[in-house]
């Protein structure tokens, strides 16, 4: 016997309903997990192949391609050669052109963060999540060589020490935009602190610094280091307007050194 | 004479930097210099030493000025002769013959179709021999067939994009079982054809990563099944909410940025021929970086980018700086730039410095700039470039005598220089 609509009967079509659905969700749950653990599996082969069969893979053309296809499209970096012990004591090798490579991509890639400035230990820990492949750290060393190996690339690419830091630099001068922010920013009064450009463009610490020594060096900046305060000063002579100018003048007249 | 090939013959269209643009897929394999192609028979003509390549789909001839290229489909190519050992052939070019097929309308066949045989005899030039596994990579090739397959997976994917949704791992098609089958209907069903389709891909990763071999043959299924992850992994995503795995899908998408080049100029293929065509292959691929950093890029930059496109086919500084330097040799959009500080950086011709000159012109002859001229900050600010840049700009329009310093107290400034404009023929008419 078939009941009429009812309350009652609602209710059971929007149990099943939800049944059906907590039923659908779990699949599709179910299905991702599957797919990600299949995922997992595939990069690792992957990634074990990349290392032991690398010249095999690089005598084949045809078959390179659809490898590095592969690679491109489960996210495993196709470079992946150990250290080994000739690549540690002399530093020959491909291992360090690879870490090379590795480090100025993850350089291209916060630099939309950063500037283009990154402190060493960030970089190896970047470095370190996309090597998972290979189970031997990175150390610090091993970046510093990897770096020098660039030199030859021209200058722009650097590592140096701000404080007890080191920070990898991966824009040239010439093309850093840096510069030109802070000389804006200078404008308003004709000098700028480290603390008001951290402050202002919201930079990390070193970032600012560095681009202000930099426009020493080219002879933009001036330092005042006798403000009352403390603070290091840098004067920009060539943005402020006449009237900053002849201010910048007085205060440096009147400092008491 | 003149022009016989161009019936028989398809031609190949040349990138900017002058390499011939290949097809989806296909692969250089062999790059040999001084190269004839001959044809025997009826209409013979003889296209004279070209730059020969062999590629996965095509053997490819381009000219010695680098402005004509022409192709031989390999699905033209019959036979490949044995090359003859004689008291002769010690004295001529070493040469290789090869049978060719035309299709109706007297082209070279580029699949199937059959209808005339030609002879067609690649004469190698300033060798002493057939150059080494260039037989047997042509060989390779022919048995490899990969023109075929491209053109295999081009047929069905038509009805295959509608049905995408559902996650077909079957890498063998298996025949669809169309009756209806009691046990896959209904929930349950579903549920079980699912898991079946786990297992599958399952047991197809597993046969695939047994050796290299495996994973050779079974590398085309790989990559659509890679590709199918991916797609689903990124979509998926989106719209379920947010999960732990956020990290890989951002991963996934750096790493898309990095697909690049498939046929990377390399040493074994390429020899003698290695850094021409490298400088070449980095002109094309520069272009696009180029675009998207405004006409300027650094050379690490490029260094990383172009070999994260090459994939395992690393290049060295030294190779890539040495790819660069041949750029002034060829004619490319591209050049190499030197600053006095040491740092190179990648220029386009097209975004050259005349227009900064231009820009540079206008500045100093506007208000204020005309009678105080500009310092590099300025013109930093106002071209929106490096302080840095815009002075080695400004010192190199006063280089071309566009303007003039004043090397003074304010620092160093600079003015336009009026003297060019005075013409020395009418200097004394007007006054």
């Amino acid at each position: 016997m078939r009941r009429r609509p009812g309350i009652s009967g609602l209710q059971t079509a929007a149990a099943a309903r939800d049944q059906y659905r907590s039923l659908g969700e779990n699949v599709a749950k179910i299905r991702t997990d599957l797919m990600k653990e299949q995922l997992a599996t595939f990069r690792n082969q992957l990634e074990e192949f990349a290392r032991k069969h690398k010249n095999d893979i690089k005598k084949s053309p045809a078959f390179r391609a659809q490898f590095h296809s592969m690679c491109a499209k489960c996210g495993v970096d196709p470079l992946a050669s150990n250290k080994g012990f000739w690549a540690e004591l002399l530093g020959i090798g491909d291992f360090y052109y690879e870490l090379g490579v590795q480090i100025v991509d993850i350089c291209l890639a916060t630099r939309p963060h950063n500037g283009g400035l990154l402190d060493l230990e960030e970089l190896r820990g970047l470095l370190a999540k996309r090597r998972r492949a290979s189970r031997e750290p990175i150390t610090e060393d091993d970046c510093l060589r990897a770096v020098s190996k660039l030199k030859s690339l021209g200058g722009g690419f650097e590592v140096f020490t701000v404080g007890r830091r080191k920070l990898v630099r991966s824009v040239p001068t010439e093309l850093n935009r840096d510069h030109n922010l802070i000389l804006e920013l200078a404008q308003v009064h004709g000098y700028v602190t480290v603390q008001e450009v951290e402050n202002e463009l919201t930079w990390k610490a070193g970032r600012a610094l560095d681009a202000l020594e930099n426009l020493m060096r080219e002879g933009l900046a001036m330092v005042d280091d006798g403000h009352p305060d403390g603070k290091r000063r840098y004067w920009f002579p060539c943005v402020g307007s006449a009237a900053t100018g002849t201010e910048a003048a007085e205060s440096v007249l009147s400092s008491p050194n | 004479m003149e022009g016989a090939w161009t019936r028989i013959m398809h031609s190949v269209q040349l990138t900017s930097s002058g390499r011939m643009h290949l097809q989806q897929g296909e692969v250089e394999c062999q790059l040999v210099d001084a190269v004839d192609l001959d044809c025997e028979g009826g209409a013979g003509w003889t296209l004279k030493t070209g730059l020969l390549t062999l590629t996965t789909h095509r053997l490819l001839w381009l000219d010695e000025k680098g402005k004509k290229a022409w192709a031989v489909p390999l699905g033209a190519v019959g036979q490949l002769y044995a090359v003859k050992k004689s008291i002769k052939s010690m004295f001529a070019a070493p040469r290789m013959r090869f049978q060719a097929w035309t299709q109706r309308d007297g082209k070279l066949a580029t699949h199937g179709q059959r209808v005339t045989e030609l002879v067609l005899t690649l004469v190698f030039r300033g060798q002493s021999g057939v150059p080494d596994g260039f037989v047997q990579r042509f060989a390779e090739v022919l048995q490899a067939k990969a023109w075929q397959q491209k053109r295999l997976e081009e047929s069905p994917s038509g009805g295959h994009k509608g049905a995408g949704s559902s996650l077909e791992t079957s890498v063998h098609k298996r025949p669809t079982v169309s009756t209806l089958n009691p046990a896959m209907a209904g929930v349950s069903g579903i549920l079980r054809k699912e898991q079946e389709q786990w297992e599958e891909t399952d047991k197809n990763l597993h046969d695939a990563f047994q050796d290299l071999n495996g994973l050779m043959s079974k590398a085309k299924e790989m990559v659509i099944l890679a590709e199918k992850m991916r797609v689903r992994l990124l979509t998926g995503q989106a719209s379920t909410v947010e999960e732990e795995g956020v990290g890989t899908n951002q991963e996934m998408q750096d790493w898309m940025l990095s697909v690049g080049i498939t046929s990377p100029v390399t040493k074994e293929s390429a020899g003698a021929l290695y850094h021409q065509q490298l400088s070449r292959q980095l002109a094309d691929f520069v272009r696009e970086p180029l675009k998207r950093s405004g006409g300027m890029l650094a050379m690490v930059d490029a260094y990383c980018l172009f070999n994260r496109a090459r994939g395992t086919e690393l290049i060295s500084p030294e190779d890539l700086l040495q790819a660069c330097t041949i750029w002034q040799t060829l004619d490319v959009p591209v050049r190499l730039r030197k600053f006095d500080s040491g740092v190179m950086v990648i220029q386009s011709k097209s975004q050259s410095d005349d227009e900064v000159f231009l820009r540079l012109t206008m500045l100093v002859s506007n208000g204020e700039a005309e009678k105080l001229g500009i310092s590099a900050a300025e013109a930093a600010r106002a071209l929106g470039m490096a302080p840095a840049l815009a002075r080695e700009q400004l010192l190199a329009a006063e280089g071309q005598g566009l303007l003039c310093r004043d090397d003074g107290v304010d620092g160093l400034r600079f003015f336009s220089n009026f003297f060019k404009d005075i013409n020395a023929s009418t200097i004394f008419q007007e006054s």
